[in-house]
């Protein structure tokens, strides 16, 4: 993957990363999650060979399909769709996600000392993915989009990671851990519709 | 055949044939019971690496299993391990009254001991903290029943136990390249500093710790008390494999003084919060910040701390069960465990409220229960350091002991009812009063549980 194309996907796990903190329909944030494993994907094809870096890209459109499937399942009552973020609330998060993605730009160099393999653009999108994620999880209480939360910040990690160790165990543990957080939370979703034993 | 598949593959299977069977909870809890007595009972008697005859067959059981070039491997040192975890299960599964407790505790509860035993057999070493995210995805599932909406407490355990996995991860990385940059001192104080920050959000060190008590507010006591129990002495075990196996920690660092810092302001502060808590549940949190503070004192005595150490564990697996199966019957009594509805408690229940009552106080280390010796000695041991150590120790356990005298307040308060009720099933009052009675035996005769977490520890550090 050329540099060009490493800074494209870069800024589209940005937007991804962004519009997913933004975005209030789940079947949207679903799909902006898919796009954002492609970017992962391309990414971490950097690093790796194509064969073993295809399986972040399985595993995240597994755990959207995971979440996708849930949503369909549950009424939109149990959803609770209506996350009422007005304006004010969507201006609020798109400048907190503008600031940290000009921190993280100005601490790549920085970064760049520990994640000694990585490129700028790895470095980047890995460093965009794991701030916008910790931003989900600080703006959010309901367990789905704690669980987009955690699903942001392991695919930054994956992306950083993957520039570091390239054991095969290791790959198929974070794909199982990603697959994993998605049926937590389908879990999470359904658990009060359950029948007590 | 080799010992991960006997301890680790097999309870793993049967775990997941038993969430097949949540509606027959008697089967399940006495099956999760008798499973986890045999497995700890085959830690004890299966000769490992050594042939053996078995009925028909000879046999040799080997202790380790490759998959994908990593190695499990549970060795004869590890059997101590081994036993003390399945023989937690059982006490847990024995316990455990299917009226009041969702019975999933059992499938999932054995999963959860399996994953603990898994980090800690695997090698690399650090690939461990990626089995805790596992173990911290079974805890929230096992937190949450069917019928329950997830917690926040419970949201916030999942994200801590995630970040701390990811911090334990890179710290790894980080150290491998201090061998080969022998003597890069800020390679090893960022390892050092990350390491640290993944076992503080781990192990809920302040200021990570909120979801403790959050947790013990919202969800089921017993839910709670078996993972906390379980949970944070996996962790333990984790921790010191990664200081006696690690190989990458520098003898200049020295490790004792951030254990005791540690450990002193987790028990402080949980000695603070146990004096102006309000409510029984949320004490099961303050409870458990004691628990990780003795257990990194513990620790910060190295060899001679490893016999407390795991008397501690062995303590808090009774005390904190015969809390949370007390605990647990209560809450069906009074519909909530704050201390407003549980007022004059004792004149009600009598014997609900003394295994609160008693369960407590042996986790403070009130003489003459079976916290105190062990407490003792580790305030004996601190005091081998310094002895102002001690003093700050003794001050910090100080809190528990006031915490207690309030709790005795509430629960004596006269509100007025004459009835008394013995509630619960006849054996489960039978555990209450065993338990009760085996904590005392614990506390006047603590020699017996020294010489056995003596020999554990001996067989631990020895290979």
């Amino acid at each position: 993957v050329t540099s060009s194309v490493q800074s494209i996907l870069a800024i589209l796990l940005f937007f991804c990363g962004t519009a997913v903190l933004i975005v209030q329909s789940r079947r949207w944030i679903t799909g902006l999650l898919a796009i954002q494993y492609l970017g992962v994907f391309g990414l971490v094809s950097s690093s790796w060979p194509i064969g073993i870096a295809v399986v972040k890209l399985v595993a995240g459109w597994m755990a959207g399909a995971v979440l996708l499937i849930t949503y369909e399942n549950i009424s939109d009552n149990d959803l609770g769709t209506g996350i009422t973020t007005g304006l004010s609330g969507v201006f609020f998060k798109g400048f907190s996600s503008v600031l940290i993605g000009v921190t993280v730009y100005s601490l790549v160099p920085l970064s760049l000392r520990w994640f000694i393999y990585a490129s700028f653009q790895q470095a980047l999108g890995g460093l965009w993915l794991l701030g916008l994620g910790l931003l989900q999880l600080a703006f959010s209480k309901e367990s789905i989009r704690v669980i987009i939360g955690l699903l942001t910040i392991l695919s930054g990690f994956e992306i950083l990671y993957a520039t570091l160790e390239a054991s095969v165990l290791m790959t198929g543990l974070l794909a199982v851990l990603t697959v994993g957080v998605a049926f937590v939370g389908a879990y999470l979703l359904m658990a009060s519709n359950l029948e007590r034993t | 055949m080799s010992t991960p598949i006997i301890w680790l593959l097999l309870p793993l299977l049967l775990s997941l044939v038993g969430l097949f069977f949540t509606r027959r909870r008697l089967l399940l809890k006495w099956s999760g019971t008798s499973i986890s007595l045999l497995l700890g009972l085959s830690a004890v008697i299966i000769p490992i690496n050594q042939k053996f005859n078995f009925l028909l067959w000879e046999l040799n059981i080997s202790d380790q299993l490759l998959i994908f070039g990593r190695r499990f491997i549970l060795s004869p040192s590890d059997q101590p391990a081994v036993i003390l975890i399945f023989l937690s299960g059982f006490i847990w599964f024995l316990i455990l009254d299917p009226e009041h407790v969702p019975v999933q505790c059992v499938p999932l509860g054995l999963t959860s001991l399996v994953l603990i035993l898994t980090t800690y057999s695997v090698e690399p070493l650090f690939y461990g903290a990626i089995f805790f995210a596992f173990l911290a995805l079974v805890s929230v599932v096992l937190l949450t029943p069917p019928g329950s909406t997830p917690t926040p407490g419970v949201l916030r355990f999942l994200i801590f136990q995630i970040l701390g996995m990811l911090f334990i991860l890179f710290a790894a990385w980080l150290a491998s390249w201090i061998d080969i940059n022998a003597g890069n001192q800020y390679l090893l104080q960022s390892s050092m500093l990350l390491l640290g920050l993944g076992f503080a959000f781990l192990l809920a060190i302040f200021p990570f710790m909120s979801w403790l008590a959050m947790i013990g507010e919202k969800n089921h006591s017993f839910l709670v008390a078996f993972v906390y129990s379980n949970y944070f002495f996996g962790i333990i075990l984790f921790g010191i494999r990664f200081i006696l196996e690690g190989g990458w920690l520098s003898p200049d660092v020295n490790i004792q003084l951030p254990l005791q810092a540690t450990g002193l302001l987790m028990l402080g502060t949980g000695g603070i919060l146990a004096v102006f808590t309000r409510h029984l549940g949320r004490l099961t949190g303050v409870i458990a910040m004691g628990y990780i503070g003795r257990m990194l004192l513990s620790i910060s005595l190295f060899l001679n701390g490893f016999p407390i150490l795991f008397a501690v564990v062995i303590i808090h697996i009774l005390a904190l069960g015969l809390w949370s199966l007390s605990l647990s019957i209560l809450r069906e009594l009074s519909g909530e465990l704050s201390y407003q509805k549980i007022e004059g408690g004792w004149w009600q229940w009598p014997l609900v409220t003394s295994g609160i009552v008693l369960g407590y106080y042996c986790l403070a280390g009130l003489p003459p229960l079976a916290g105190f010796p062990i407490y003792w000695a580790l305030g004996s041991g601190l005091s081998g350091i310094s002895f102002s150590l001690a003093l700050v120790y003794a001050a910090a356990s100080s809190g528990y002991i006031i915490g207690g005298l309030r709790l005795i307040s509430v629960l004596a308060k006269n509100s007025g009812e004459e009835f008394v009720l013995l509630p619960g099933r006849p054996f489960y009052r039978y555990v209450i009063l065993v338990l009760m009675l085996g904590l005392i035996l614990l506390g006047i005769f603590p020699g017996f549980l020294l010489e056995i977490t003596e020999s554990i520890s001996t067989v631990l550090v020895s290979f």
